[in-house]
């Protein structure tokens, strides 16, 4: 591949980023809805349903704007949700954790 | 040799990301459907070389619309490749047992996406 190539796919990228980030922000938001919502009531299957997808669109989409550290974060809430194991204190604990972690590669990746 | 490759998937920036590895690195022409149903159409309109399936899609998942294109005689032949975020083992397994060429993975590599579909395909040409 040629150089010119690669820059205008890096080029293109950072455009699409800034077009995505909204979208982004609002999947995030939804996991901080979805886990407060679980919070109150761990057997909210709605809850864990729209967390579940919202995280498993963030897994798939983080890493190709550069952020692989928010894919893996995004995989493990999407396989946390996924499981048909109820949430113990502990697990939304977690999870409050790793939306936090997710904020913060955002945030970074905004700040570049 | 000028390669036609179709991707379904509903995300636009996954799309959009997609469309310009392929055609920025492999120089093929890529089309694109926002949904299974779109994406049926379009392949029994343009008959793709290969389609880059998503998963969880709203209405008609991947796998579902990948049934629908074997069951089409103008579509049966279509290599297809299911391009989803990581999922656990027994999903994979699932997936695999659809008969599909291959499952690949997101996050993808803009760079690198072109040869992955190209090795998998056996097209020689990047």
């Amino acid at each position: 591949m040629s150089d010119d190539a690669a820059a205008k796919i890096a080029a293109r990228l950072t455009e699409v980023w800034h077009i995505s980030r909204p979208t982004v922000l609002e999947r995030i938001n939804l996991l901080h809805s979805s886990c407060d919502r679980l919070s109150h009531n761990p057997d909210d299957t709605e809850a864990r349903t729209e967390g579940f997808e919202a995280a498993h669109k963030l897994s798939g989409v983080l890493g190709v704007f550069g952020m692989p550290l928010g894919s893996e974060i995004a995989s493990g809430i999407e396989f946390m949700l996924k499981s048909d194991r109820p949430l113990s204190p502990g697990d939304l604990s977690t999870l409050r954790h790793q939306i936090a972690d997710l904020d913060a590669v955002i945030a970074s990746k905004a700040d570049r | 040799m000028s390669r036609r490759v179709l991707i379904i998937d509903d995300e636009e920036d996954i799309r959009e990301v997609a469309a310009l590895s392929l055609e920025t690195v492999a120089g093929w022409d890529v089309l694109v459907a926002g949904s299974g149903a779109a994406g049926i159409l379009k392949a029994r309109e343009s008959h793709p070389d290969a389609i880059l399936l998503d998963v969880m899609m709203p209405g008609m998942d991947g796998p579902t619309t990948f049934r629908e294109l074997r069951s089409l005689p103008e579509t049966a032949h279509i290599p297809v490749i299911l391009l989803t975020a990581k999922v656990q083992a027994a999903d994979q397994k699932r997936f695999s047992d659809l008969g599909v060429v291959k499952v690949m993975f997101k996050p993808f590599d803009p760079l690198v996406l072109a040869q992955e579909i190209a090795a998998t395909l056996g097209w020689q040409e990047i």
